[in-house]
This record gives C-alpha cells, structure tokens and sequence, in this order.
C-alpha cells in the first residue's frame, strides 16, 4: 500500500495543523505538531473541547477554520476550501467506549476496515495482528463476551489493521476499572512503540484529563481548558509541576499555598516564603525563581518596582503531595530544606495509597502507601514530620489560592 | 461486557419468577392476563372449529374463489411492501438522524395514516387521484387510470401500511449508535458501505418488526381498497374483501377463507420472530 511506498522514501511525515472550532458557548483554538511515533497529550477538565478536537482532525466534525497534515499531505485547508471526509483520511479512531461492532466477532471486528484487505497475505497480517495483542483464541467471540481489556486491545488491533497514518485515542482507559488501567496502561505504551508490528510507527494524539495516563504515556503536552491550549511541553514539565495556577488546579495539585517572600539566597538559589497572620509560623524554602517578581498580575505593571522598593512581594507555591515524606521523629541530619511539624487532621483513601492531611498552621496534604500507612500506625491527632526538598517546591503563576 | 455474560448464566436462576411469588400486582395481572387470553383465544379457536366441521373444507380452500384472492392478496401485498421498503428505509434513516425542522414535520405526517380510518384513507385517494380528483384529470390526460384497478390495491396498502415500517424502522435506526458509523468511516469504510455493513445490521430486527407490521396491515387491508380500489374478483378482491363477500352467500366459504388467511399470518409470523432473533440483541 502508499504506506509502505511512503516509509520506503522519506519515512512517514507525522501530523500538524491548526483548528478553529466553535463548541457549544465557546471557541476551540488548538495547534499541533506530531511527529511519528510520538504520542501528543491533550489534557484537560471534560468538557474542554479535547474530544471536539479528535473528530475534527479525523474528519467527523467540520471545524470553523483550520487546516489538518497528515502524513505530510494535507486533508483539511479552509483558506483553499479542502475538506477530505473521514473515510479518506486513514485515522485510527479509538472511542472511549471502543465501539466494537457487536454483530462481528474478534476476527470480523480486526478485519472489517477495507485496508485491511482480504487474501492469503492480509490474513497473515491480521493473524499477526491478534498475537501481537495476545487475542489468539478469541477469534470466534463477541465483544459483550470480552473483558475491558480485551475489548480495548481488538479496537486497536482493528484501527491498526488498516495502516493508520495517525492513531487518535480518546480517553483510551475510561471505560476500564481503576486495577486494570495500570496494567493496561502498561501493555498500550508497549504496543504504540510498535504501531503497526514494527512497520511504520504513527503519530498518536491522545485525550485525557488522568494526569497519570498523560505522564505514562505523552511525549509531549498540551493542556486545554475551555477551548484554549494554556499550556504546552514535555508532560512531566507541565503535569508534573505545572507553572500556571489553571493548570496546576486542572491537574490536581494537592497543596498551593500564597505566601510571602520572606527572604532571598541567591549562593544557594533559594528563597525562604512565610504566611501571614496566623500562619506566619508557616515557613517554606523553595527554589529562587526571578519569576517571582512577575507574580503580580500582568495588568500592574508598575507594582515590580513595589516590589524592589522593599513592598510585600507574593508567590504562590505548589507542592505535590506525593513529593512529601512522613516522619514520625524531627528529622535531624538530613539534606531536604523543608521540615515541617503538624498534626494529623484526617486520612483518605486515595488509590493506591491514602492522603494524610497534617495540620502545620496550614493544611499540608501527604500521599502515602498502605504499607507506611499501616508500618507507622498513622492515626488522627498524631504528631508527624513532613519533609520534603526545597526542589520539590514550584512557582505557579497566575491568581494564587489563599491558603497561607 | 463481563456483566452481560454473568446476568446470561444467572438467567435460570430467575426463572421461578414465572411462579407469580405473590403481591397484588401481580396476582392482578394473572388474573387479567388469563381473562385476556380467552378473550383473544376463544374466537381463534371458535372459527378453526367452525371451519374444520364443515364438509367440504379442503374443497373451499382450494377453489376458485380463495386461490384468486390469494394470489391477489399475496402479490399486491409483496408489492406494496417492496415499495414500502424501498422508499421507507431512506425515509426512516433520515428520520432518525436528521433534527431539521423539514424532518420533525415529515415524521408527524409520517404517523397520520396510522390514526386515520381506513375507510377515510380511501375515500381521500379517491378524492385525489380519482377520476374527478384533485390530479385526476392529470392522471387521466397521461393515459393513466388508477381507481378500481390493482394498482389502486397497492396504492391503498402502501398508505395504510408505510407507516408502520417508517416507525419502527426509525427507532431501529435510532438505536444504532452514531459512533459504531463514525468508527467505520474512520475505518475507510464510505458513507453507504458504512450503511449497510454496519447501520442496516444492527437495526435489523426493529427493521425486520417493522416490516411484518406493515406486511399484516398491508394484508388485512379493506377499508381502504374497498372505496379506492372496488370489490373486482381477480383484479382488486383481496382476501379480506373475498371474505366479506362470501359472507353475504356462504358463511362455509367464508369461515375456509378465514383460516386460510389465518394460517397464512400466522406462518409468517413465526419466520418474522426467527429472522429477527439476533445474538447481539440488546447489546448495541
């Protein structure tokens, strides 16, 4: 097929363009470029216009503007009235809900598309396809008859069985339960490495709004909300310790806290933050961002100049609550600059493991496992350390949250 | 789904249901549920008595009189339902997909035969396509000639009965997902492959429902002929009509007509229930 003519060349050219769509009150804006065999993370809250954008890019929903590469050829452009409909495209289309055709078993499913042709060599392909995704034996099923997993691996089997030239997955693991994501997580990273066996990996845009999902398997990130890409990077970047207040509050940071700059250690590249009022026993160190300065909206432009001629400078600081360590003992001798004491407030099951809210002046919430939950006897109203580095500390800018 | 295939192999274990374990309700509904049966029962088994004691039944189900009504019925009713399906598949598709203000005004239209008298029906096409009709005159100067011919017979079944496939149709293609169609196209599948590889087979037993419905409203029509299409042996007498007029001479030759049509239906029926038994049911 054009495909393999394709890679025999030049090599498959990956995914770009730009969309304009209007959903519902608002406008979605949204910019992209894939190249093959990566994975591009849309993150965001539902209802942000993530899945508007997968249709629109497999051609199911016609945008305002915009124009779609795929493969190096382009089947959308709005300025030169383009518009190839979704049967021409060659997208790979994974529903949240897989959508297997419940009149065809698993080898009628894999084998439905037309590019996944008929003869001896595309049985051998398919064949290949169903080991390839550990569905031998299951040929003569039907999709009610499978478990979630199973009917995720056949949709991708199917999808991939007519050479896809971009692989589009939506919330590929809401339809699954929390215990089997992980694994299914796991053997899905391990087959879009090898798109098509090992032939011509494509490029892969993916939704979510599961921050573990977009770590676990994004090459890059976008994070949408309300229509608007507000944030774009390497996932661990921009999931991880997220820089803007909207972001870190999409993606669930535990614990942000509006603090005052207390005083700064440029030789160490910190900076020491305190609350107010009655949190002023609340202290931080974190890592000195010169972008501190422009914490202030960006509107009061003249209020860095307050800040310079000895004014209240604010941040405010986000802290995974994963990055924090429990300790029943004042840590003493250790490296990490924060070592905070409170008093456990409450304890929530968090899979896989619990969060432990301390009382620290603030509320400072904690991940941990089962295990240490269970090995330090963690109880309400016990006294405990929290510890953490001061690298583990970030910057989010925007409006802060008044906690501290 | 995992849940599906569980609640199939605990389905046995509910069965004792059938027990009627007690409650008013469902006493009531006993009750009046077996009221029911003899009261469609009854007559049923009434004229398959009357019928079966007079002397000569074989003899009046092969006569003259039935076979030509038969044949008669038989072929206006394939044709009607022919039509029926042909053009009503389109319509219900559109129907069921479609939220365009053109679409909900057809789907009202769609329903008004299903209320309307068919003896109304009848004298409305009359009054349409007669000779001093509305377009009869048109008809008339084209060399065409409808009332009191057999194709006035199609003409009064496909009014009555579309409705009846249209409707279920529709809902049959309103249960089929939209996404299962997106997922074809994205497949490489084009808009009408898509259609019938994927739409038409998932809606099939609410089509194929649709189709017995009309098929029996097509087969049982009288009102509606008996005013547009007349009473001519041979040319417009369908067996209703047959009926109707052996009545007037032989209650014999009435009854043998009856159970012939009876035996007709309800064969056809049974291999309406069979044809649309799916495994998938209920799993789309």
């Amino acid at each position: 097929m054009s495909a393999n003519s394709i890679s025999g060349n030049a090599g498959p050219r990956g995914c770009s363009g730009w969309l304009h769509c209007r959903i519902g009150g608002f406008d979605l804006r949204l910019d992209w470029d894939v190249a093959p065999g990566r994975t591009l993370v849309l993150f965001g809250p539902s209802g942000a216009g993530k899945t508007t954008a997968l249709r629109a890019v497999a051609g199911l929903l016609r945008p305002i503007a915009g124009r779609v590469e795929i493969d190096g050829q382009a089947v959308y452009d709005s300025a030169a009235n383009l518009w190839q409909p979704a049967h021409r495209r060659r997208a790979g289309y994974l529903t949240q809900q897989y959508h297997l055709f419940p009149h065809l078993n698993v080898a009628q499913n894999v084998a439905y598309g037309p590019a996944a042709g008929n003869g001896g060599e595309s049985r051998r392909r398919i064949g290949e396809l169903l080991e390839n995704f550990e569905l031998t034996g299951l040929e003569q099923r039907y999709p009610w008859e499978l478990s979630g997993g199973q009917q995720q691996r056949v949709a991708l089997a199917r999808a991939l069985a007519t050479q896809p030239r971009l692989l589009l997955l939506d919330e590929p693991f809401a339809a699954l339960d929390a215990g089997l994501r992980r694994t299914v997580r796991q053997e899905l990273r391990r087959y879009l490495s090898r798109t098509g066996p090992g032939r011509h990996p494509a490029p892969v845009i993916m939704v979510t709004h599961d921050r573990e999902e977009a770590l676990a398997l994004g090459d890059e990130a976008q994070v949408i909300d309300r229509g608007q890409v507000i944030a774009r990077g390497e996932p661990v970047d921009v999931l991880g310790q997220p820089g803007q207040a909207a972001v870190a509050r999409l993606v669930g940071v535990e614990n942000l806290f509006r603090m005052r700059v207390q005083s700064r250690h440029p030789r160490d590249g910190t900076m020491r933050l305190s609350g107010t009022g009655p949190e002023a026993g609340f202290t931080l160190e974190t890592p000195l961002g010169e972008t501190s300065l422009r914490e202030t909206p960006p509107g009061d432009g003249p209020s860095l100049s307050h800040s310079l001629s000895g004014e209240e400078e604010w941040v405010t600081v986000g802290i995974r609550a994963s990055d924090i360590i429990l300790s029943s003992l004042e840590p003493v001798g250790s490296s990490a600059r924060n070592r905070i004491p409170g008093t456990v407030v409450r304890v929530e099951p968090r899979p896989p493991g619990y969060t432990v809210e301390l009382d620290c002046g603030v509320p400072l919430r904690c991940q941990v496992t089962g295990a240490s939950l269970e090995e330090m006897g963690i109880r309400v109203g016990q006294p405990l350390w929290a510890v953490f580095k001061a690298s583990s500390c970030f910057l989010v800018h925007g409006e802060g949250e008044n906690r501290a | 789904m995992r849940r599906d295939s569980r609640r199939r192999i605990e389905a046995p274990a509910r069965l004792p249901v059938l027990r009627w374990p007690g409650g008013t309700g469902s006493a009531l509904g006993g009750v009046t549920g077996a009221i029911y049966a003899v009261f469609i029962g009854l007559p049923i088994v009434a004229l398959l008595a009357r019928a079966a004691a007079q002397d000569d039944l074989w003899g009046a189900v092969t006569g003259d009189l039935a076979l030509t009504a038969l044949r008669l019925s038989l072929v206006t009713s394939a044709i009607s339902i022919a039509v029926v399906l042909a053009g009503g598949t389109p319509i219900a598709y559109a129907l069921a997909r479609s939220g365009h203000w053109l679409a909900r005004a057809v789907d009202a239209l769609v329903e008004l035969p299903i209320v309307l008298p068919p003896v109304v029906a009848g004298v409305a096409m009359l009054m349409a396509f007669g000779r001093g009709g509305l377009i009869g005159e048109l008809l008339r100067d084209a060399g065409i000639d409808l009332p009191f011919t057999t194709t006035a017979v199609v003409f009064a079944q496909i009014f009555v009965a579309a409705p009846f496939y249209v409707r279920s149709a529709k809902l049959g293609f309103q249960s089929v997902a939209r996404d299962y169609e997106e997922v074809s196209l994205t497949l490489g599948m084009t808009p009408l492959a898509t259609f019938r590889r994927v739409t038409l087979p998932l809606a099939a037993p609410a089509i194929i429902t649709g189709l017995g419905l009309a098929w029996a409203r097509a087969l049982s029509e009288f009102g509606a002929t008996m005013m547009f299409a007349g009473n001519l042996m041979g040319e417009t007498q369908t067996m209703p009509l047959a009926i109707m007029t052996a009545m007037e001479t032989s209650l014999d030759s009435a009854l043998a007509l009856s159970a012939l049509l009876l035996a007709v239906s309800v064969l056809a029926l049974a291999a309406l229930t069979l044809a649309s038994r799916r495994r998938w049911s209920g799993r789309v």
